[in-house]
Formats: C-alpha cells, sequence, structure tokens
C-alpha cells in the first residue's frame, strides 16, 4: 500500500564501504511510530548501539509525514545519533529551511550515515543519484562558508554542514541546516565529524502525493483562515521572537534587519539577515539573548560573537556554561586558565571561542564538555544535568526562576536539558487557569484529566507528560512545536491531517498513544545513560513553584518526577 | 490581471511554489511549481506556463506577491 505523505524509501549510506542503498519504509512501522521523529527515533533505537565516536553510531536524519506539503510550517527535520554529551540515544530538531522537504522530494523519509569516510566528504543526495564525495576544499571552513561553496559548486538545495568545532570534536558541536537552523545540542556535529563528513547536500524533483485531497484541502483552508485572522500574525513575521522578548529595541532591530527568513511554508519565519556596520550575518536574532543577559550590553558585539560560535558549530548555551565553570575553577586554583575569561567583552569570548574549537590550550580541556572537566577538577558544576548545562535557570544562561514545564522537563528529558519538548504556557509567568484548560484541550486531554492536572495548582509533572506527547506528535509529523506554531493545532486537527495526508486514519486518542510510545520507548533506551537528577544549586535560593512563588525544595521536584513517570506509565520501582 | 513580486519580502519559505505544484498537478513539489524562488538570492521568477491564476499570491503570508488588476 503506498502511503500519502511518506516517500516510502529510507536511504543508507555507509561511509567506510562507501555503499550506497535503499530500503522499502514498511507502512506498519510508519503508522506504529508515525512518521519523522517517531520512525527516527525507533531507528536510532534499534541502531545506536555503539560508542559515539565509532563508526556504526549512526546518524539519522529523517522528516514527516506533512513535509512537502503546504502545511503551514510543516519544516520539521530531526537527526538521531547516540549523543557525545553524555551517551544517550537522543536527537536535534532543526528548523528544516529548504532541506527537509529537499529530502522527501528526492524519495527519502530519512538517510541513514555509518561508517567514517576515509578522507572528508560530502553526501550528495540527487533523487536517485546519491554520490559521495570529496570535501577537501571544504574541511577547515566555517559552516558560512561551506554552505556558499556547495550552493556554488552544486546549485539550489539544502544543506545540513558543520564547522570547525564538529570538525575537531568537540563535544558539544552543532551542525547547521543552511546555514540558519541549529540541529543541536549534545554534540551532533562532532558525531558527523567523526565520521569525516562536512556535509549533507540534498536536491530532490520528485512529489509528494495526499491521500484524501478533499479532505485535506477543506482542513487546510480553515487552518490558513485562522493563522491569517490571528491578529498578532503580523506582529510575530515583524519581529519575531524578540516580540516578547525585546532584547534590541524594536527601531535599531528593523533597521540593521535586511531580510526575513522562513522554514518551507513558515507562516512566521525566525531567521535573520541582519547587517551590522557593512558586514552581513544569517542568524537569528533571538541568538542575542544569551550574550546579552551575560554582559555583553552592546547587540552589534552580541552580533558578532553570535555569528562566529554559530559559523565554528559551537552551542552557545554550553560555551557559556563551561566558560562560568572555568572562570571558578581558575579562581579556585584549580584550573590555569592562559587568558581571562569575560563575559562583557567581545575579544575575550572570541578567543574563548577559537581556544575551544581549535582545541588548543584550555580550550582542549572545555571541548571534552561538563563530565572530563567535573572528573579533572574534582568539582561539581552548577545547574548540569546528564553532562550538560541546563540552560533555564535562576542564574542564566536564560534566567528565570518559576519552575514549570521546560523547567521540569530539562531533568526528565532522555536526552538531557532540552526545552523544546516541554512547552506548555508555563513558558509565561503568571498564566491564567483558563489559558491551561485551552492549551490542554488542544494537546488532546478530556475535561477529567485536565481538572486533574489542574487541581492542587498546577500538577507540572503530569502536565509535562503531555507537553512530551503534544511534541512527539507535532515532531512525527513535522510541524514546527513553537508556541506562536502550535497554537494554530490541536492533537484532534493532527489527527485528522495525518489520516488526510497519509491515509493511515487515526484518531486524536490513537495518535497520542502512539506518542506516548515512542517517548517511553526513547525512555527505556536511556535508562543506562541518563539520570534524572535535579542540580543542588536549583533549591539554593533558586527555582520557585510556578503558582504559588514559594521556594521549592529537592521533594518537591521528585515528587514531579515521580507524578510525570506515573502518567508515562513508567514506575521504575520508585 | 498580473501577479506583481516583491522580492524584499520574500523569505523564502517557498509556498507559493507547493501552492502553484498542488493546483495544476494535485501533488506538491518544487520543480512542477511556474513560479520559482531562487535560493538564497531571493529572486522570484514566473515560467512561461504561468498564467497568473493567483494561487501563488493567495498562499504567500508575507505580501511578497501581489496581484494587479
Amino acid at each position: 500500500m503506498k502511503l500519502g505523505g511518506f516517500s516510502g524509501k529510507v536511504l543508507f549510506v555507509d561511509l567506510s564501504r562507501r555503499k550506497i542503498w535503499r530500503e522499502t519504509l514498511d507502512p506498519k512501522l510508519a503508522a506504529e511510530f508515525i512518521g519523522g521523529f517517531g520512525i527516527c527515533a525507533k531507528m536510532a533505537c534499534d541502531l545506536a548501539n555503539s560508542d559515539v565516536f565509532d563508526p556504526r553510531n549512526p546518524v539519522i536524519i529523517g522528516t514527516g509525514p506533512l513535509v512537502g506539503t503546504n502545511v503551514p510550517a510543516a519544516s520539521r527535520l530531526y537527526a538521531f545519533t547516540r549523543l557525545p554529551a553524555n551517551g544517550a540515544v537522543g536527537w536535534g530538531g532543526g528548523g528544516g529551511v529548504t532541506f527537509a522537504c529537499n529530502l522527501k522530494f528526492a524519495g527519502y523519509d530519512a538517510a541513514v550515515i555509518t561508517g567514517r569516510a576515509e578522507k572528508p566528504s560530502i553526501i550528495k543526495i540527487e533523487d536517485d543519484d546519491v554520490e559521495i564525495c570529496d570535501a577537501g576544499d571544504l574541511w577547515g571552513l566555517g559552516i558560512n562558508r561551506t554552505c556558499e561553496e556547495i550552493w556554488k559548486e552544486y546549485g539550489e538545495g539544502g544543506i545540513i554542514a558543520i564547522g570547525q568545532a564538529g570538525e575537531n570534536l568537540v563535544r558539544f558541536s552543532m551542525a547547521f541546516v543552511d546555514r540558519l537552523s541549529t540541529i543541536g545540542r549534545g554534540g551532533i556535529g562532532a558525531v558527523m565529524g567523526s565520521k569525516n563528513l562536512k556535509a549533507v547536500f540534498v536536491r530532490g524533483t520528485g512529489e509528494v502525493e495526499i491521500a484524501d485531497r478533499k479532505r485535506y484541502e477543506e482542513l487546510c483552508s480553515q487552518l490558513l483562515d485562522a493563522i491569517r485572522s490571528y491578529p498578532y500574525t503580523k506582529e510575530w513575521q515583524e519581529l519575531g521572537l524578540l516580540k516578547s522578548l525585546p532584547l534590541v529595541p524594536k527601531d535599531v532591530y528593523l533597521q540593521i534587519r535586511k531580510k526575513r527568513v522562513a522554514c518551507v511554508s513558515c507562516p512566521v519565519g525566525d531567521k535573520d539577515v541582519i547587517d551590522v556596520g557593512g558586514e552581513v550575518y544569517s542568524t537569528s536574532a533571538l541568538n542575542l539573548l544569551t550574550p546579552v543577559v551575560m554582559g555583553m550590553g552592546d547587540y552589534r558585539k552580541a552580533v558578532k560573537l553570535t555569528a562566529a560560535l554559530d559559523d565554528y558549530g559551537l552551542d552557545m548555551f554550553e560555551f557559556y556554561g563551561l566558560l562560568e565553570f572555568a572562570r571558578e575553577l581558575d579562581r579556585q586554583g584549580k584550573l590555569e586558565l592562559d587568558e581571562e575569561v569575560d563575559f562583557t567583552s567581545l575579544n575575550s569570548m572570541l578567543h574563548w571561542a577559537r581556544m575551544i574549537t581549535f582545541r588548543q590550550g584550555a580550550g582542549n580541556l572545555l571541548a571534552r564538555g561538563f563530565a572530563e572537566l567535573e572528573m579533572r577538577s574534582g568539582v561539581k558544576a552548577k545547574s548540569v544535568v546528564k553532562g550538560m548545562r541546563a540552560y533555564v535557570t535562576p542564574r542564566g544562561p536564560l534566567v528565570w526562576n518559576l519552575f514549570g514545564t521546560m523547567e521540569l522537563g530539562q531533568i526528565v528529558d532522555p536526552r538531557g536539558p532540552h526545552v523544546a519538548a516541554g512547552g506548555s504556557p508555563t513558558y509565561f509567568a503568571k498564566r491564567p487557569v483558563e489559558s491551561f484548560r485551552k492549551h490542554l484541550r488542544r494537546m488532546g486531554l478530556d475535561d477529567a484529566k485536565i481538572d486533574e492536572i489542574l487541581s492542587d495548582g498546577i500538577r507540572i509533572g503530569k502536565l509535562l507528560c503531555y507537553s512530551h506527547i503534544w511534541f512527539t506528535i507535532l515532531a512525527s509529523l513535522g510541524i514546527c512545536a513553537r508556541a506562536q506554531i502550535n497554537r494554530f493545532y490541536s492533537a484532534e486537527l493532527c489527527a485528522e491531517l495525518y489520516s488526510a495526508v497519509t491515509g493511515i486514519n487515526v484518531s486524536r486518542k490513537e495518535l497520542m498513544m502512539r506518542a506516548k510510545g515512542v517517548w517511553r520507548m526513547l525512555k527505556l533506551a536511556n535508562l543506562k545513560t541518563a539520570e534524572d537528577i535535579p542540580p543542588e544549586d536549583w533549591f539554593e535560593d533558586g527555582f520557585r513553584d510556578y503558582v504559588t512563588g514559594k521556594p521549592l525544595s529537592r521533594e518537591d521536584v521528585e515528587r514531579m518526577i515521580e507524578e510525570y513517570y506515573e502518567e508515562m506509565g513508567l514506575s521504575f520501582g520508585r | 490581471m498580473e501577479i506583481v513580486s516583491h522580492p524584499e519580502k520574500c523569505t523564502g519559505c517557498m509556498r507559493c511554489m507547493l501552492a502553484c505544484s498542488y493546483t495544476y498537478t494535485k501533488k506538491f513539489s518544487l520543480s512542477a511549481a511556474r513560479i520559482k524562488i531562487k535560493l538564497p538570492e531571493y529572486t522570484i521568477e514566473f515560467t512561461n506556463d504561468c498564467n497568473n491564476c493567483g494561487k501563488c499570491v493567495e498562499h504567500c503570508f508575507y505580501g511578497a506577491l501581489e496581484v494587479e488588476k
């Protein structure tokens, strides 16, 4: 049976043996694991059984069945591997920009890359024509130049590329999509680097079919009306996430911004081309947040720093977290730094970005991440969970002291402290109960469950379980999970769209159960690698209860974790 | 009726291309579209087959396409 939405093929590339082959996507696998995120997660749990830099550790890049259609913001791609940061079977999700739809149009729902090329290589995919090409000229280049050179050589198409940080196996290096969108955190860039894989290029000239066009057109027409009539759509388009986080004055931003850039089919593109003093950068203005919060008051310097970090392919949160820890160790006499770490100085930050990327001096140690630094110094770093810096904490890099689903999600997420999957209205402070009720209904919960979650304040653990299910649905279909997008979707609508596009008829409840199964599978695959331990410093005048504002105790958080797993149907003998 | 493009407003989301291909082939593709967004230059071009039906205008979120009557 030919499914709509899916291309029906998985591409396999073994870089060691220079072997390329295709396998048919089993429709039963598609149905059980939904698509995109879910299918890639299943393949990763089956195939990622080696050490992180073992050539057998796969990089699995895939996209959902709605990608390639014109469902708004259906553009996402996910890359799974065993992560260098903590050894977890994990993933980086990225806005697909033009890569994900091109992969689909080339005829693949996913690409599974294993082995290690003898020399720097690029995988070039043009429909059935797949080649492992020499990338010697690109090795040593930053992500920007890499993409420009590839486009110059191969023409239009999507690119996933690494910078020098990935080449040098920095354990918190990322890959970038079309030089704009990050595939992070956890070190996927380093896994690509260990394979001598500089980039993947794809151009597809094929098609995506819809199983039930009439139903699809009706659903999309309603969705389009909802987006067009939403009063803030224009403002989101104009300012993006700066609407909520005015890091740069609006007039300044509009002056330096030369263009908004969007992923395929996205109504609220959040990437920018920025011109600062004649130098043009492709980035997202939101990336200015961390440098500004950490002390770099001059936005022009912050732009330069974020552009440099992006070009190397460094995870900014881990970069800041590690430098903060290293500076503390230096002060304690437990680490010798050859130059001061000054968060207010562009030169200091650029120096450390270079030292880490090229693994020079103390930068070589920092490039190994928190686990190594903790082991060498005998000091426990603050706010580190599963080998990575939690980035929403009361003290930065993203400063926030109310404990909601994103904050708890940093502990229980099987891959480590990520926040994308744990979204809910707790993202904003002091939201009225009614906004939770509305959100929970969209996530597919019935009234009895909503009452249970909203009894006794907000049961954050239970709520997070449904945030993870909701994220898994969106990610598996290929829809962006950002609040500005997912507000237009519901579990009911997702089930309808999925059924119309693929021809696999599912109800809201079935879709939620399958998504829960995917998340549980990822948790079970990571029992040995990652423990859910809240950092001690979170309880030293740190996080506060979302509703009452009272300080949280370790016991409070442990109770939330227990409730989370009860709701997930996993007990772990607690 | 003619379609006027404003490349400076184009974000490269390619919804216009997807809408166009679906209108004429009932399938989504970039190659079958009669409107072409060239990236990373963000130029907007129409093929000779374009009949100014306006579907691309209808689907553009950013005002980069407009129908001039």
